[in-house]
């Protein structure tokens, strides 16, 4: 059990929110904190290690066996209401699991896992289950490139992929009958005409059947992905689907990227948001979460880690996921939970674009940089 | 005319294995001699080969090394396992049609140490360029899909997925040419089994194999006088479905059916004048368990999505050697070999009776089956 250094209080959400870009006048306005800075409230900042904490001893262990580099991988939180100013915080954090050493892209490493409630008092306001990997720092492996499989553009199929390429998903038409036909040949094979064109679809289908792709490795391609068997106009297509776990007979509405059709759930999209990355913004921001690791300030000591340069630490990639919902559905949104995976780091000078769609149960919110996806996962909200 | 004018004569096949540490061409040619002893036949009694268009020995290198000399007959089919049967269809038209006397069939392998068909592989084939690029990319994932929908259409579990895989390690157990010889898993080994392409598990997938199977297949006339029992013919057949693709045949209604086999069931039960309650075992290509059970079904074994009543209560003997999940991958040639072995009587899961015995080849692709009974049986 440990407390926070300083009460709920303005000067620091004022900080956050500056650093965040989050204009968002609700929490002035109604003297509460915003939901995704409830860890910023108990973070040590500078202050030296405590002797006997369970966390502090485990990753001091992990790296004295050689352990050194750490990355954190998953945050879910749990807010159970809004703090506010004044209120006293403290967090009760115990470790619940190390896993044994797995091979991972960044090396050999273990998966550490805790789980940590916050108080008001004797009442608990919220959770969070976060997991890092310490892993032993290794150059990367020499691997063949594995180009992304390419379509195959044949005179039968021209029309097709110079559709993909302007946002269109094209089904073909006979000229004469009327008979639509995936995938698309040279012939008619109801009339057996030769002329042929295209209809243009409004890419809604429902889901025909679907697999997920576990093993082996698809070249270009990281598993486990989702492919599924789309019914559209009257005609089947195969196409990555990009969502929640999908079900048979699901509505599913078509999208493009990087040459080919998707699909992803038929449901509200959220207008994306390119945030460029300043080293401004990665120094900021981890000053006002109380992250006083180097490597999110300190670009010389990043190198010397072996980034490219300073990152975003998680505690604002998480404020940027909440920024982005709240902005999106509007500012009297509640956010009740943030559950994100992290995945590429989001360095200085990156553009980082958030894309978001509005589920049954929470808002998901995916950020990539040019590097691949930095974040994605699932808000939860009261609206 | 192709009903019982022909037989398997005689069969070889190199050990089964994951390293063979030999050429594919010399696995062949260790299969054919092996053939050609049980049969009785000197090399010089060849003139006659087919294989998969997919096999890497060309029918002249074979010739070379076996020692054969002049050749006929020369034909390969195409569709991967779905050429199995049909290779040996082809030797039987050959023969009824007074072209070739002695056709060997052969099929050789490092499919473990070698080129391993499970992989992703880029493709210029224009109808693989409708799924590889969208990242279904493997057979697995291709019959995922399909397997998706079955359980869905006809309110199967995956358990009954799990049940054809336990049942062909519980035959391979006792077989002693099998890879998995005294290993059989339970349904909760196969729940437990990791994950290739949801719905499929590991266990849901045949093994890779190195090795050789060849047939050699004369006149009923001829076999009489040789040194084995000869395996008749009563019916080959080969079949493609209306809309067919290579393993993604999702465009044609219903999604959940192998149509190609049902086009081949027609021809076998004509030609051969037999029926599926005749057959005493029937070997059916398992290179997913799913399609055991919609073979069951396109055969006429029992009703659409009632296979899995088939497999549970074990009415029919299937893959009595332990299939391709079982006993080996060798894209079907182990399982004609298989066939013959019920019908000579000497196989080491030796089924009972004198009824026929059913050989399916690939499936998801065009394919081809035989039924086999032995010489003189009353239909």
């Amino acid at each position: 059990m440990r407390a926070g250094r300083d009460p709920v209080n303005l000067p620091m959400i004022r900080n956050w929110l500056e650093a965040m870009g989050d204009t968002n006048p609700v929490y002035e306005r109604d003297q509460v904190a915003p939901p995704a800075m409830i860890q910023v409230w108990t973070m040590r900042g500078l202050a030296p290690p405590i002797a006997g904490d369970p966390l502090g001893d485990i990753s001091e262990k992990l790296e004295r066996d050689g352990y050194a580099g750490v990355v954190a991988t998953d945050s879910a939180q749990t807010y159970h209401r809004l703090l506010k100013i004044g209120e006293e915080i403290t967090v009760r954090s115990r470790l619940e699991s190390v896993t044994d050493p797995k091979r991972t892209a960044l090396g050999e490493g273990r998966f550490v896992t805790t789980v940590s409630t916050w108080l008001v008092g004797g009442e608990p306001v919220g959770e969070m289950t976060f997991r890092i990997l310490r892993y032993r720092p290794e150059a990367p492996v020499e691997t063949e490139k594995t180009a992304k499989l390419r379509p195959v553009v044949t005179a039968d199929n021209t029309f097709f992929w110079d559709g993909v390429a302007e946002g269109q998903l094209r089904i073909q038409r006979c000229q004469e009958c009327g008979s639509r036909r995936h995938p698309p040949g040279p012939v008619c094979p109801a009339c057996g005409s030769f002329r042929l064109g295209y209809d243009v679809s409004a890419g809604a289908g429902t889901i025909h059947s679907w697999v997920v792709h576990h093993h082996p490795p698809v070249p270009g391609r990281r598993g486990p992905f989702t492919v599924a068997l789309v019914d559209v106009d009257g005609v089947r297509m195969v196409g990555e689907y990009r969502g929640p776990r999908p079900g048979i007979g699901d509505p599913v509405r078509v999208f493009f990227d990087d040459g080919l059709p998707l699909w992803r759930p038929d449901v509200p999209q959220l207008e994306p948001w390119t945030l460029e990355v300043t080293p401004t913004l990665v120094v900021s921001t981890a000053l006002a979460t109380r992250d006083h690791q180097n490597v999110h300030h300190d670009r010389d000591a990043a190198v010397r880690l072996g980034s490219r340069d300073i990152f975003l630490n998680i505690l604002t990639t998480t404020g940027l996921v909440q920024r982005f919902v709240t902005d999106r559905l509007g500012h009297t949104t509640t956010v009740t939970g943030i559950r994100i995976r992290l995945g590429a780091p989001c360095h200085a000078y990156d553009t980082l674009t958030f894309t978001g769609q509005v589920l049954p149960d929470g808002v998901e919110v995916i950020g990539r940089t040019a590097t691949g996806t930095h974040v994605s996962g699932i808000v939860a909200v009261q609206r | 005319m192709i009903a019982r004018t022909t037989a398997i004569a005689g069969i070889g096949a190199t050990e089964f294995s994951k390293d063979s540490g030999r050429s594919e061409l010399r696995l062949a040619v260790e299969a054919i001699r092996a053939a050609l002893d049980d049969a009785g036949l000197r090399p010089s009694d060849v003139d006659g080969l087919c294989t998969f268009t997919m096999d890497s020995n060309s029918e002249i290198a074979v010739a070379r090394e076996i020692g054969a000399g002049d050749l006929t007959f020369l034909s390969r089919i195409g569709y991967g396992g779905g050429a199995a049967c049909a290779i040996v269809q082809q030797a039987v038209l050959a023969v009824g049609a007074g072209i070739a006397d002695v056709v060997v069939c052969y099929r050789a392998l490092n499919e473990r140490s070698g080129r391993r068909f499970g992989q992703a592989f880029a493709s210029p084939d224009a109808d693989a360029g409708w799924h590889l690029p969208m990242g279904l990319a493997t057979p697995a994932a291709q019959v995922a899909m399909v397997a998706r929908r079955y359980l869905h259409d006809f309110g199967a579990s995956p358990d009954d997925f799990g049940r054809v895989a336990v049942a062909a390690r519980r035959w391979a157990a006792t077989n002693p040419r099998a890879w998995f010889h005294g290993r059989p898993i339970t349904l909760d080994e196969h729940r437990a089994s990791r994950w290739i392409a949801e719905p499929l598990r590991l266990l849901d997938c045949c093994q890779e194999s190195d090795g050789a199977v060849a047939v050699v297949v004369t006149s009923v006339e001829r076999a009489r006088d040789l040194a084995r029992a000869p395996a008749v013919i009563a019916a080959a057949a080969q079949g493609s479905g209306t809309g067919q693709y290579v393993m993604t045949s999702y465009y044609r209604s219903p999604v959940a059916a192998l149509p190609e086999m049902g086009v081949v069931a027609r021809q076998v039960w004509a030609q051969s004048g037999r029926r599926a309650a005749d057959v005493r075992a029937a070997v059916l290509y398992d290179h997913f368990t799913p399609y055991v059970l919609m073979q069951l079904e396109e055969l006429g074994f029992c009703d659409r999505g009632e296979a899995r009543h088939v497999i549970a209560d074990g009415r029919l003997p299937v893959n009595p050697h332990g299939g391709q999940l079982g006993e080996a991958y060798i894209h079907g040639m182990n399982g004609i070999a298989e066939a013959v072995r019920q019908v000579r009587g000497t196989a080491a899961n030796q089924v009972p009776g004198d009824g026929p015995v059913l050989v399916t080849a690939g499936t998801g692709v065009p394919t081809s089956a035989l039924l086999l009974e032995p010489v003189d049986a009353q239909p």
